[in-house]
């Protein structure tokens, strides 16, 4: 009974109403944008609406199981749980292929994508084997066990294939930062091979912050070769210029925001450091940048045409690039307050300008109906959402629940960034699924467990010693 | 070893992505129109809504102009299942080949689209949307169809409409429509391919009065170009306004009478209403139905054939067509005479055949009986006394003082220039003035005995039918007249402005008395040339001519030209008839048929007589000899 209690009192009631916001706003656009004038009952089970609730009902009932059961299960069966993913990817791979990918398990609009549930398998073996009393986090085995776990069940899910979870599941090479896994046991072995003035490596910078120097890497080329190609017309100075410098202001002013944001956390005697960081931060992404954008130019037309496929670059609006211009269309015509509810004139499925409207590109209708008004609010709604997930991640006595916590957290930010992105220029054309919003059973369950999992877990995180 | 620091790398990450996004958003949603503009033109269309043509009314109020219901059978070729291609060939009476043949051509009509991104080219045709597959068919034709239309899946039937004339009379002046072509659509916003546009006739003339104003509808497409519903609830749409109805002054009844005496005649017939200068009827014959030239089907059948015609049914000759005036041209010479002073009323000069041939008659002693009598000679005189006024010292450079006076008081009676009449495909005719003969003979190398044929009309002169029925309402005003024309209303506004000022001839009213004195003997008195001319309780005052005319050395049958006003006081009709190769003299042929379109619209009706019967008999269309 005392147990029970401090359950409901160590509840996180802010990540749930935002749970819950996120939830209604989601059925509130799937009803606008699928509304089938025939069938106006929000609970019609043969309209998507009417489907979405009764997937919602069902991700409600096994947050509520999830609630009965102890929390020490996933722990303890973490090996278990991870395997039973893996087998289902397994099979799935010998299901006939829907769309050209054999992602789906089970019949029909009923069925389930074994690739969503497997990244909540992958979280709590990470987090039960990074959790590992007197781990090692500068050891060779401890990189290669932590990343084998997170590779195999990619490895299954690009035989699908299922380009867009592939790249989520990188998102765990975070949670490895956050625990300190080193790739200097790694990297270490290659450098020293190169006999450069007998220097001998213990420790590189680069190992200690492989990760995040990795994604700042890629993400900043990714941006270069998106903003390269265009120009930039300031009108009222009439000044044109080459795409080019409009990374190099973006660089200028992500380091002074950044120099700030440091001296802020940073001790007093620290701030020398802060300003250094920035200084060479920027010149750093200038130069790496640069070598992005003179690279680009010089390749092959046949290379670049292919890496402005991938990126959806290609400015044909009828053709390859179809539905990134009509989302951004979408997304922009909205204005500042949008069209109002159930309005929208391009990504209705009526009028199905935008395809994919109601589960990939769903951020589309709800642009273009809300405005930016209504954009920015689901824009903090799922920055809160982070952001409380990593507080309660840090709260966490217990380091799997802290390493599960981090795995929630950044699998919620690759889907907004991606999902989002995709709309708005900023990422590549991935098909995944907007959290708790897009319609779709297997995703709006599998995040729901994932949620409940985590908000139990936190709320026994006094019982817990380790 | 601790990493919690290690927190403020995500929440820098976490943080700055989300002000990123943000502002993004905020630059696509609020400040860049970019993707507004984008929007609209993937889902906003503007549907045109063209309204129906001007309905256009006689002078009666009977409606000459309407517009007829047309079906086209659309199809959609996606929405085609199973399509039986051999009981559809039969229900529209095409064989099968010709479906097959009529699909590849909409196919092939739509051109092709050139990537210029990929490098492919591509069809513009697509599967889903509407084309015609028959245009205009009308409502007789669609009801056997569309009992069964349903039996085919794809094709469903459109409503449009067309021009239909309830009196087959008038094509001339009505003129026909035709679908534009490339260069009109890229001078005129208002025209759209497959679009009509006045071809000819009025319906060119006034082609923007007739046109009306487009309706708009901004409406929201989705991706298949299906209508999803109106853009802003309608907010920007406008409503299609049919133009008002036009007024002519055409009589139709008395036009549909001119039409029927000149079959099997190739000729003309001009009326106007001298007080107004509406034009009452303008005959052109050999004429068509313009039923024959409404709609593409009907064009593309019909046109060919019209064209290839030798009696040239398509040619406006009233308008277009530039006459001899022969010896109508004599009230002229004698009233410019008299202006000019070289004559009085009272001149009078001997019928001196030696100088000009003429009919046996007594030398006119007077204008009036010269008139009458039509003496060659004396107009011979007359004229020979105005271009030869003895104010120069030499004859040449005095003809050439005389005829620059001939010729101004010539124009002043709208002779020798385009009448500027509401129609297309006017002729100015000709008048010669000195620097025409100037060209032909040298400059002062020519004087009145060398250019003497224009003196009876002869010569060098060349008039319109129209012309010459101006001349009579001229005649009938007693020296001025009102430009003809044929809308005297557009709704409830009258005509356009340049059709209500009074012309004034050089030539007083004074000097008109004795010369239409002459006109009425010339009905009525012995001696006179036009007395089949006469109506019962009308005095008809008018004047002959007798065109002879030549195809090289070959002599063919003379034209027969009348121009007349009735009544004398208070004129209500002024009318010319020229019918070519009609043999005899003006009094035969063109004289009672004047009458008898005189006493058409005076009385509404023809009382049947052994004149009347005489003229619908004669059929003079294949003599020329």
């Amino acid at each position: 009974m005392r147990k029970n209690q401090s359950i409901i009192g160590n509840f996180d009631w802010p990540l749930f109403i935002g749970y819950i916001l996120l939830l209604l706003m989601g059925i509130g656009t799937v009803y606008s944008v699928a509304f089938d004038p025939e069938h106006p009952n929000l609970f019609d089970i043969s309209e998507k609406y009417g489907k979405q609730i009764m997937w919602l009902g069902i991700s409600l009932f096994l947050g509520l199981l999830v609630f009965l059961i102890d929390s020490d299960i996933y722990r303890k069966f973490s090996l278990p749980i991870y395997g039973f993913t893996l087998s289902l990817l397994i099979i799935v791979l010998f299901m006939p292929a829907v769309n050209g990918a054999r992602a789906w398990l089970g019949i029909g609009s009923m069925g389930i994508q074994p690739a969503e549930f497997a990244k909540i398998g992958t979280a709590i073996l990470l987090a039960r084997y990074l959790s590992t009393a007197n781990i090692k986090q500068q050891s060779r085995k401890t990189v290669l066990i932590a990343n084998a776990i997170i590779l195999v069940p990619m490895v299954l899910i690009l035989l699908q294939p299922d380009a867009g979870t592939f790249v989520v599941f990188t998102s765990f090479l975070f949670v490895l930062y956050r625990e300190g896994v080193s790739y200097d046991p790694i990297i270490i072995p290659i450098l020293n091979a190169i006999p450069i003035n007998g220097i001998h490596f213990k420790k590189t910078w680069i190992g200690t912050h492989f990760i995040p120097i990795l994604f700042v890497v890629i993400f900043l080329s990714v941006t270069t070769l998106l903003l390269s190609n265009s120009t930039i017309n300031i009108e009222t100075l009439g000044i044109e210029l080459a795409g080019y410098w409009g990374v190099f202001f973006f660089l200028a002013i992500i380091s002074t925001i950044g120099y700030f944001f440091m001296r802020m956390i940073f001790s007093r005697r620290d701030r020398k450091r802060a300003a250094i960081i920035a200084i060479i931060g920027f010149v750093l992404s200038v130069m790496l940048t640069s070598v992005v954008d003179l690279g680009f130019q010089k390749l092959a037309g046949h290379q670049k045409k292919r890496i402005e496929l991938v990126l959806g670059l290609r400015q044909d609006p009828n053709g390859d690039d179809y539905n990134r211009n009509r989302a951004m269309a979408a997304v922009g015509s909205g204005g500042l307050l949008g069209k109002g509810y159930r309005n929208a004139t391009v990504s209705s499925v009526q009028t199905n300008h935008v395809p994919e409207s109601e589960t990939d590109f769903i951020f589309c209708p709800f642009a273009e109906e809300w405005g930016f008004a209504g954009s920015l609010v689901l824009v903090f709604l799922y920055l809160f959402m982070i952001l409380r997930i990593v507080v309660i991640a840090e709260r966490q006595k217990s380091s799997f629940n802290r390493i599960y916590a981090y795995s929630v957290a950044m699998i919620l930010f690759y889907h907004f960034a991606i999902n989002i992105g995709m709309n708005i220029e900023f990422a590549p054309v991935i098909g995944i699924p907007l959290p708790f919003f897009s319609y779709g059973g297997s995703s709006m369950m599998s995040f729901s467990m994932m949620m409940f999992i985590l908000l139990k877990l936190d709320s026994q995180r006094k019982d817990v010693l380790n | 070893m601790n990493f919690d620091s290690r927190k403020y790398v995500f929440i820098i990450i976490f943080v700055l992505v989300g002000i990123l996004y943000a502002s993004k958003l905020f630059y696509m949603q609020v400040v860049d129109d970019t993707w507004k503009i984008r929007a609209q033109q993937i889902a906003e269309k503007r549907r045109e809504i063209t309204p129906p043509r001007a309905v256009v009314f006689d002078r009666t109020g009977k409606k000459i102009v309407a517009n007829k219901t047309y079906y086209n059978l659309m199809m959609v070729e996606k929405n085609i299942k199973n399509l039986d291609t051999v009981a559809f060939a039969k229900l529209i009476g095409w064989t099968k080949q010709e479906v097959r043949q009529r699909f590849f051509d909409i196919r092939k009509g739509e051109g092709r689209y050139y990537n210029r991104h990929t490098g492919k080219t591509t069809s513009n045709y697509q599967k889903i949307r509407p084309y015609p597959f028959i245009k205009e068919l009308t409502a007789e034709e669609m009801v056997t169809i569309a009992a069964r239309l349903e039996d085919f899946q794809g094709f469903y039937k459109e409503v449009t409409s067309m021009r239909n004339y309830p009196y087959a009379n008038g094509a001339n002046i009505l003129g026909y429509l035709s679908e534009v072509n490339q260069q009109e659509i890229d001078k005129d916003k208002f025209y759209k391919p497959g679009g009509h546009i006045g071809r000819s006739g009025i319906e060119r003339f006034y082609e923007k009065e007739f046109r009306g104003v487009k309706g708009i509808k901004y409406i929201v497409t989705s991706a298949l170009n299906n209508t999803v519903g109106s853009w802003e609830n309608g907010k920007y749409d406008t409503t299609a306004v049919q133009a008002p109805p036009i007024k002519l002054g055409i009589d139709i009844e008395l036009q549909a009478y001119g039409e029927k005496l000149l079959e099997n005649k190739r000729g003309c017939i001009v009326a106007i209403e001298p007080s107004t200068g509406e034009i009452l009827a303008l005959v052109s014959s050999p004429n068509y139905d313009p039923n024959l030239l409404v709609g593409n089907r009907k064009i593309r059948e019909n046109y060919p054939k019209l064209l290839a015609n030798p009696d040239k049914p398509l040619f406006p000759r009233p308008l277009a067509s530039a006459y001899m005036p022969g010896s109508t041209f004599k009230l002229l010479q004698s009233l410019i005479g008299m202006q000019e002073g070289v004559i009085t009323k009272e001149s009078g000069f001997p019928c001196n055949k030696s100088v000009v041939g003429c009919h046996n008659h007594p030398s006119a002693q007077n204008v009036t009986d010269a008139v009458k009598m039509s003496c060659n000679p004396y107009f011979y005189a007359v004229t020979r006394r105005i271009i030869q006024q003895g104010k120069k010292s030499s004859s040449e450079e005095d003809a050439e003082y005389g005829l620059g006076r001939w010729a101004k008081y010539m124009h002043s009676f709208g002779l020798g220039e385009r009448l500027g009449t509401d129609i297309t495909g006017l002729k100015a005719g000709n008048i010669p003035d000195p620097k025409y003969y100037d060209k032909w003979y040298g400059h002062h190398h020519w004087k009145f005995s060398t250019i003497r044929s224009i003196s009876i009309g002869q010569g060098e002169v060349q008039l319109t039918p129209l012309h010459l029925a101006n001349m009579a309402a001229i005649m009938a005003n007693r020296g001025w007249y009102i430009t003809p024309h044929f809308v005297k209303g557009f709704g409830k506004k009258g005509p356009r402005e340049e059709y209500t000022i009074k012309h004034k001839t050089m030539v007083e009213r004074s000097n008109f008395l004795p010369v239409v004195e002459g006109m009425r003997r010339v009905v009525y008195e012995a001696g006179g040339t036009a007395r089949r001319a006469r109506v019962e309780g009308v005095t008809v005052c008018g004047k002959t001519g007798t065109i002879e005319n030549y195809r090289g050395p070959l002599k063919l049958r003379n034209h027969s030209a009348f121009i007349a006003f009735a009544p004398m006081n208070n004129p209500k009709i002024a009318i010319s008839v020229f019918i070519e190769n009609a043999g005899g003299g003006g009094g035969t042929w063109a004289a009672p048929i004047a009458s008898l379109m005189i006493e058409q619209y005076i009385y509404g009706k023809v009382k049947p007589s052994p004149k009347e019967k005489r003229i619908l008999d004669a059929v003079l269309l294949k003599k020329e000899r």
